[in-house]
């Protein structure tokens, strides 16, 4: 047995397309594990609503035929983030275990990050983050509630990792495969969120990654995502690979 | 007898390590939690968080969950892995819920309106116990209590004290299921809801339920909608339905058929497959023995014209189903909600007798009985014909007292009911909950209501997994203390311990004791899921656990005849409703505030709905090639009149809905409940007209035609869409799709290939110009 120590750990996420029904339930629990402030319908309305994970629906075609496609997107904890040599207080780095991280009590809030991520998945906070009273006994009390100002995104739920590493130091043991799971892959009904070490060849993960349909958002721009999509599978759809070969 | 987790690990660890035995995969640690959360001191350690099983209540059809609690407070809820419904996986509605417990507009005391027209003042516990008692001996045995559906010992104990009292006891379901049990009932003999084996089937064929978003137990569904997809050859979906909800739109085939034909298109289906042989002779044969005069006069050609889909799509789909077996097919929701409901729903769940798929793997398997006596293991509303008679008693003064509970009637009824001039004629209105809403402006005396994260219970699944199983609901949660610390933010009881307090005591004394005391009969029958020494140790083990269940109790089907009943759909006069245009109003349950029973949770509120991306609001969905013709644009505000009363909806339209056809989402119109729901939206429930299924009498939801016109005025729909700028995989593509077999890498290629040749015939293009 030996003791999980930092950097054996590459964190990534699998999102299987064809298994995402939109059905938000990834949207909803980010929301509740992360603090994240209410978006209201004024903050809808203004384009200012913060989700670190979102799910997109883009239609295809026209009746009888029109066809709905969901594609969930969160940061892609790029390897080549360009959100981070442009922030000049350093509050956004790359760690020794692939997560693109947010250091809130560093930011300013120039939001140069937020012009560079082509993902367009930083938020600012425009105002102070505000709860009744009472709903602030549902706060997370492992992740810190971010102030106006700031910017702030998906973190892969660090204080899940963190936990988890903790608990398997003092147990003296590696964290197991699936044993740390994101707030959204944990809600995923269908299984179309993954969370896992792609530094483990036997991972869960790492496995999934090599599937034939697997893609990276934005590929021509070179960030190196952590988060490996699999395509949608239409299976009435006409297969174009011979098509690609006489084009090749 | 209570027990604390140190005191529990230090008894198991004494008597002997092992005594409980959990069946299946090993207990999680996060799970060792035995309940009262109340006296335990790990709950107030800072940073040490603990894990709570209970089952989800009036939220779920029997869901069971983790909820994480720190230092006393409740903060996620999250699937229970080891439970046979949820297998750890969790829906959009779960954490909503949260926010209900901790609601800054909970109800603090109960409170009393002295007057009919008159406000309402708090008072005391005491106080609000003399009036309860005094009205139930005024009654004298005029008196009905009104839940929602209600399975397990909650709904055991709502029927028996009624009874005590000579009165009566009914559900109200805004969306009820009685069509559906009656098919259900007729085709396969079953009282229980029966099972769909989605994972193993290799086509699955539904009509009108939207099983992955919001009908009959998502989570479970949406479990095994993941392992349908991750078979071999990744199993085919077909999906009926006239507008596309969150099934349809994971569905590899659409059908949208015209509102209440979904039975003809069935039977078109049918067709097909007998008259091209593609299933033995007798399975023929026993179809045509459950269908009253079979298919013989079917032709796909007028199945075609009546549903308005096209033949080549229903050949299609019949193929698939008869031809990549096993298949499975089912129904529910909108299908049933016409006043030929009961001959749809029968028509679809007798395809399953034509495949072969009656109690067979990957096909629908039927659900065992209860494993408690006298606790339900199904339940659905009263039917709307019952109602209306109900409450013309309430009207004509025939009832004396009406207790109401979980279920938001004023909201939920329709106009034509007059449900505000009936509940004005009841003597005694006394009504429970944990949020101010609509009927309490009727209500002569309001109780708290503990949340059921404060509750006892049990919760038996519908559709259950196919074997026995009963969850247990624990408090989580202690009462919640101000953060000032002035005194409790709601004083709250459970509305089945209140009843208990109130009954002769004959049927229990609580609702504790009366799940320790079910525990207690399990562990003696000494099957299932929990294995213990003793009878305490079973109760403990069963309440980590989740509940108990018992994979080999299976239960088996009796394969009957569909009721004779109406084939075609009757639907509502528009003649007189003034200008606009007709379409068939189809309401759908929204993917997070359900009827409205989540309305008031903000998360609820703003998350985005599957299709439109709107939220905080009600939109109308319309084809939108027919709203150009038709000059509507997104925002515009459409009044939508029937015979029952008119609202406003904002214009969102959509190519995802059959021409003639507006979806309009339930959940919001509350004239109350709680500061983020109260005058929100349109409420499309009060604008159904009174068609009924011909056979059950339940409310044909989906039967009401409707006017629209535009009001002459556009804004802004709060929507997620539009946010954010797509970020195409290629130009053009913001979702990369492939076929079978293919490869991204192929597909990468030919886009890439697509646009150059585009760009580049644009730019030759532009060259002629010039």
């Amino acid at each position: 047995m030996t003791t999980a120590e930092f950097g054996t750990h590459n964190w990534g996420m699998v999102v299987d397309v064809d298994k995402c029904i939109g059905c938000n339930a990834c949207v909803i629990a980010c929301q509740a594990e992360n603090n994240i402030p209410i978006n209201t319908q004024d903050r809808v309305e203004r384009a200012r609503s913060i989700s670190w994970i979102r799910v997109e629906r883009y239609w295809e075609g026209d009746f009888p035929d029109a066809k709905a496609r969901f594609i969930p997107i969160m940061c892609q904890h790029c390897e080549n983030a360009p959100c981070e040599p442009v922030c000049p207080v350093y509050a956004t780095y790359h760690n020794s275990e692939g997560l693109n991280v947010q250091v809130y009590n560093r930011c300013v809030g120039t939001r140069y990050c937020a012009n560079g991520c082509p993902y367009i998945v930083r938020f600012f906070n425009y105002w102070e983050p505000v709860w009744p009273e009472s709903l602030r006994n549902h706060l997370n009390p492992d992740v810190t509630v971010r102030s106006r100002g700031i910017m702030e995104k998906c973190s892969f739920c660090v204080h899940r990792i963190r936990r988890e590493s903790r608990n398997a130091r003092s147990a003296g043991v590696e964290i197991a495969d699936g044993a740390v799971q994101t707030a959204c892959s944990s809600a995923c009904p269908t299984s179309a969120l993954n969370f896992g070490n792609f530094n483990d060849p036997d991972s869960k993960v790492s496995k999934m990654k090599d599937d034939k349909r697997h893609y990276t958002l934005l590929d021509q721009f070179g960030t190196d995502p952590n988060v490996i999509y699999l395509a949608k599978i239409d299976a009435d759809k006409k297969i174009s690979a011979g098509e690609a070969a006489t084009h090749g | 007898m209570k027990l604390n987790r140190r005191e529990f690990l230090a008894l198991t660890g004494k008597t002997a390590v092992g005594a409980v035995i959990f069946a299946a995969c090993g207990l999680p640690e996060r799970e060792l939690i035995v309940q009262s959360p109340v006296d335990l001191p790990e709950d107030l350690v800072r940073g040490e968080d603990a894990w709570y099983a209970t089952s989800m209540g009036d939220f779920s059809n029997g869901d069971g969950v983790l909820v994480r609690v720190m230092e006393g407070r409740a903060k996620k809820i999250e699937g229970n892995p080891d439970h046979p419904i949820t297998r750890g996986k969790a829906t959009a509605r779960y954490d909503a819920v949260l926010q209900l417990l901790y609601h800054p507009d909970r109800i603090s005391s109960p409170q009393l309106r002295y007057s009919k027209a008159g406000n309402l003042s708090n008072i005391s516990w005491d106080q609000a116990e003399a009036l309860f008692t005094e009205a139930l001996n005024d009654a004298n045995g005029a008196l009905t209590v009104v839940t929602n559906p209600l399975r397990g010992h909650l709904g055991s104990v709502a029927s028996k004290f009624a009874a005590q009292y000579n009165g009566k006891h009914m559900a109200f379901d805004p969306v009820e299921q009685g069509v559906l049990h009656g098919a259900v009932k007729s085709v396969l003999g079953q009282d229980q809801l029966p099972t769909f084996d989605i994972s193993n089937a290799q086509t699955v064929l539904s009509f009108g339920a939207d099983w992955l978003g919001t009908w009959g137990s998502p989570t479970q569904f949406g479990v095994k909608y993941g392992e349908f997809r991750e078979q071999h050859d990744r199993g085919y979906m077909i999906h009926a339905e006239p507008r596309m909800s969150l099934t349809a739109a994971a569905a590899d085939l659409w059908l949208a058929p015209v509102p209440g034909t979904e039975g003809h298109l069935a039977l078109g289906i049918a067709s097909v497959i007998i008259d091209a042989g593609l299933v033995s002779a007798s399975n023929v044969a026993a179809f045509e023995a459950a269908i009253p005069g079979g298919v013989s006069n079917v032709s796909l050609s007028d199945v075609a014209a009546r549903t308005g889909v096209d033949a080549e799509r229903i050949t299609k789909a019949a193929k698939h189903f008869a031809e990549h077996t096993p298949s499975v097919a089912f129904g529910g929701g909108s299908a049933g909600a016409h006043t030929n409901g009961s001959f749809n729903l029968g028509a679809i769940y007798a395809l399953n007798i034509l495949v072969g798929a009656v109690d067979s793997k990957g096909g629908v398997t039927s659900n065992p009985g209860s494993a408690i006596d006298d606790i339900p293991a199904t339940a659905t509303g009263a039917s709307f014909e019952a109602w209306e008679q109900e409450i013309a008693n309430w009207r004509a003064g025939n009832v004396e007292t009406v207790i109401i509970r979980g279920a938001d009637i004023v909201h939920g009824m329709p106009n034509s009911v007059a449900i505000r001039e009936a509940l004005g004629n009841v003597p005694n209105v006394i009504a429970f909950g944990a949020i101010h809403d609509d009927t309490m402006d009727f209500a002569d005396l309001i109780l708290p209501e503990e949340t059921f994260l404060e509750s006892w219970g049990t919760e038996i699944p519908e559709p259950g997994p196919g074997y026995q199983v009963v969850g247990t609901q624990q408090p989580v949660v202690g009462p919640t203390i101000s953060r000032d610390e002035s005194g409790l933010t709601s004083d709250a009881r459970g509305f089945g311990d209140t009843l208990l307090a109130m009954s002769d005591g004959s049927y229990g004394r609580d609702m504790e004791s009366l799940v320790r005391g079910a525990l207690s009969d399990l562990h003696s029958t000494g099957r299932g899921s929990v294995s213990a020494s003793t009878s305490s140790l079973f109760t403990n083990g069963a309440l980590q656990r989740g509940g108990w269940w018992d994979t080999n109790n299976n239960g088996s089907s009796s394969v009957g005849k569909i009721a004779t009943s109406a084939q075609s759909a009757n639907y509502s006069e528009t003649g007189s409703l003034g200008e606009g245009n007709d379409f068939h109003l189809v309401p759908f349950l929204s993917n997070s505030l359900l009827d409205g029973r989540l309305a008031a949770a903000p998360w609820a509120q703003q998350t985005p709905d599957p299709i439109s991306s709107a939220s905080w609001s009600t939109w109308g969905e319309i084809n939108s090639i027919q709203a150009d013709e038709l000059g509507i644009k997104e925002g515009d505000v459409l009044l939508i009149r029937s015979t029952s009363g008119e609202i406003e909806v904002l214009a969102y339209p959509h190519p995802g809905v059959r021409p003639g056809v507006i979806g309009i989402p339930m959940g919001q119109g509350h004239l109350r409940s709680g500061r983020y729901a109260e005058e929100r939206g349109s409420n499309v429930l009060s604008i159904l007209v009174d068609e009924k299924d011909s056979q059950t009498g339940a409310l044909a939801w989906a039967a009401t035609r409707v006017r629209i016109q535009r009001a002459g005025k556009r804004v802004k729909v709060p929507k997620f869409e539009g946010d954010v700028v797509a970020r195409p995989v290629e130009p053009g593509v913001p979702v990369l799709v492939v076929g079978i077999g293919e490869t991204a890498s192929d597909v990468q290629t030919a886009n890439h290939h697509l646009y150059q040749e585009q760009f580049l015939g644009e730019g030759k293009e532009s060259g002629d110009h010039e």
